[in-house]
């Protein structure tokens, strides 16, 4: 796979994904989808599909294409649909004409609450229900993103390559967002589920600590020195991981 | 029973770190290799023999060594005031040390493979000199390694995926299971005359996973491949050397490397590395233009002489082995008696010891951290090493606090 085709990937899979919590969290777009009974598809030639259904409030995101979508819209390249992913171009209805007015009025306002999310400042972090949600969308992003790099990277599949089986926790205390890493032979997964007896476990003190790391914003072996990120188990699965995890600004920044 | 540490004051000093040092402390003395990092100490204050103090005032009998430099007990006073003489006479001038050549001549003595030596200040220096010269000598680009073998930092030496690394870096650099003859002989057929070099520690000690010793056939297999292919055999003896044989690690495992890499417990933790070779070889090291800003300073190689001279004497690896001995079955002994299997690999000078009760090994993280804030340091994922100033009152203490570092594990129980 081309850079392209796994920055589309990873738009699809692991920034829209946050579409599924998106509806959840945010009072604004939770009224807005509450209605809706529908799937999108997003196909790019020469490159992944993906579709985002919406059904009784609750939004999935999934790989590969949907049997029925109301709407599916065609992206001529992998960069062709990262650009609209940017908002710098448009994607092509083939399907579904007629919702022209939910793709122009009403899509873009919950792209939008989702592009506020993910993109935080300061002065938006200073809220602490932003705080919450941009860090359970990074963290979200983070983990989706790692499976999807370890599987198509080079560098990506190199590091999975010394990850032993097992499965990682990433846990924002006191009572943060967690996610699930899976590895399995050649299967990388993000489990729904917290695990009993995960391998490897990486804490983060609170929503500031994991909020700046997974952005980027902060360093890592220091933080672990001052106890504010705690790793404990299998410590090399959380080394790759974290290389790997260094690679997301290549695609998505 | 003792009370566990408080590091309030080495944490305090991290705080003014991290502002003006990338990652605070960087490198392998970061405490983020800790687990968990509170519970270990993060800077020195003073140390003497098998022991350090930390900022806080705390002690520890040190089973890292400052992982392996100190090997005749820190602040030795024969070490040490043989540099101090040197200090007062000359460190670093515009001119050699008669030290050197002294220096020089007494690992070509003692060490059966060397007709010279050569000296730097770390071990990567040293490694990656090693390989210069393999290259020189048979006009050959590839060298092969081992998975998860540690030569040092420099970007050949790293595995890929690190960070400040690209791919030419690695691009003629081969990586071969441990203890696989026939991997290695893969390799060789795979580039027939194009490898230079074959770089390995004298057993392998991987970070994080236990220590695995060369099986019966392995070093001769490797050094006949080498023999017939004309590969310059090299032996990194940075970290094992001097802990199991006065001439090298080869001696203890019966081959005959062309090179050898020393550092670590060569001058008791003064800055000097070496790389010693054969008459062969001694032409192409001298083509080869490799020196750095310190590396003639005297001081450490009067250190040097004095520590060699001191190992020797006391026929150190022998007694650091058989302490070591002493010890790890006893600590073997003890675990056992609480129900916990202590897995100890590698060899007794220098083992690494694991909890095997539990695979994701946080039990065995536990269990370190429980045995540090109460004085006896351990790194969870590293191997220990033994000095001579870890006697048998030494032996004693630690296995004292041991004893209560399991007694304090969640499901310790006789
Ligand atoms: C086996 C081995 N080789 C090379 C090195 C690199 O030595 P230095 O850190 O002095 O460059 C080390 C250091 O730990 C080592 O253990």
């Amino acid at each position: 796979m081309n850079h392209e085709q796994i920055k589309a990937l990873l738009n699809m899979n692991a920034v829209m994904k946050n579409l599924e919590e998106l509806v959840l969290l945010d009072s604004q777009v939770a009224e807005q989808v509450k209605e809706l009974d529908f799937a999108i598809e997003f196909s790019t030639l020469f490159g992944p599909k993906c579709s985002v259904e919406f059904k009784a409030g609750q939004c999935r995101v999934r790989p590969g294409k949907h049997h029925r979508p109301r709407i599916r819209l065609l992206c001529f390249s992998p960069a062709h649909f990262n650009r609209v992913m940017e908002g710098k171009s448009n994607p092509v209805p083939v399907k579904g004409i007629k919702f022209l007015k939910f793709l122009s009025t009403e899509f873009p306002k919950i792209t939008d609450r989702l592009e506020f999310y993910l993109k935080p400042d300061n002065a938006r972090l200073a809220d602490p229900d932003y705080l919450r949600i941009n860090t359970r969308f990074t963290l979200n992003t983070a983990v989706n993103a790692v499976k999807l790099l370890a599987l198509h990277d080079t560098l990506g599949k190199f590091n999975r390559a010394h990850i032993p089986n097992g499965t990682v926790e990433f846990r924002v205390l006191p009572e943060g967002p967690s996610a699930v890493l899976s590895f399995d032979g050649d299967t990388v997964e993000v489990l729904d589920q917290p695990c009993a007896r995960p391998s490897a476990v990486l804490l983060f003190k609170d929503e500031q600590t994991a909020n700046d790391l997974l952005n980027g914003n902060s360093d890592a072996f220091a933080a672990l020195a001052t106890g504010d990120v705690m790793m404990k188990g299998r410590i090399p699965m959380i080394e790759a991981i974290n290389l790997i995890l260094d690679r997301i600004p290549l695609y998505l920044s | 029973m003792t009370t566990t540490y408080d590091y309030s004051r080495s944490q305090q000093l991290f705080q003014r770190a991290v502002k003006v040092i990338p990652c605070g402390v960087p490198g392998h003395m970061s405490p983020g290799v800790n687990v968990p990092a509170a519970d270990y100490p993060i800077f020195t204050e003073k140390a003497k023999g098998a022991t350090f103090y930390d900022l806080d005032g705390n002690r520890f009998i040190d089973y890292m060594c400052a992982y392996g430099p100190m090997v005749l007990g820190y602040n030795n006073p024969l070490v040490d005031n043989a540099a101090t003489e040197q200090l007062k006479s000359a460190d670093l001038t515009m001119g050699a040390s008669p030290k050197m050549v002294e220096l020089a001549e007494l690992l070509v003595e003692m060490v059966p493979v060397a007709d010279w030596a050569f000296f730097a200040k770390n071990g990567g220096d040293v490694t990656n000199y090693a390989t210069m010269i393999a290259r020189t000598a048979t006009n050959r680009k590839k060298i092969v390694m081992i998975q998860g073998g540690y030569h040092g930092v420099a970007p050949w030496m790293q595995p890929p995926g690190h960070h400040g690394l690209i791919e030419e870096d690695y691009s003629h650099i081969i990586r071969v299971p441990w203890n696989d003859v026939d991997a290695f002989q893969q390799a060789v057929d795979q580039y027939p005359g194009e490898i230079a070099g074959f770089i390995a520690t004298p057993y392998h000690v991987a970070t994080f996973y236990d220590n695995e010793l060369p099986e019966a056939g392995y070093w001769p297999g490797i050094e006949m491949i080498c023999r017939k292919n004309g590969i310059v055999l090299i032996l990194d003896d940075i970290r094992h050397g001097f802990r199991l044989d006065m001439g090298g690690s080869c001696e203890y495992f019966g081959f005959k490397p062309d090179l050898i890499c020393f550092c670590k417990a060569l001058a008791n933790g003064f800055p000097i590395s070496a790389l010693v070779g054969r008459e062969s070889l001694k032409l192409d090291a001298a083509k080869i233009f490799y020196t750095g800003s310190y590396w003639n300073q005297a001081v450490p190689m009067a250190a040097a002489i004095a520590c060699l001279t001191e190992l020797k004497r006391l026929d150190a690896p022998a007694v650091m082995l058989e302490n070591g001995k002493k010890l790890f079955t006893a600590m073997q002994t003890m675990a056992a008696g609480y129900g916990y299997d202590l897995k100890v690999t590698g060899a007794w000078s220098m083992p690494n010891i694991r909890i095997a009760n539990d695979d994701t090994n946080m039990l065995h993280q536990q269990w370190c951290a429980e045995c540090t804030k109460r004085g006896v340091f351990l790194a969870s994922h590293h191997n220990l090493f033994m000095s001579l100033a870890h006697d048998e009152e030494v032996i004693s203490q630690t296995l004292e606090i041991v004893d209560e570092a399991f007694n304090a594990l969640d499901g310790g129980q006789a």
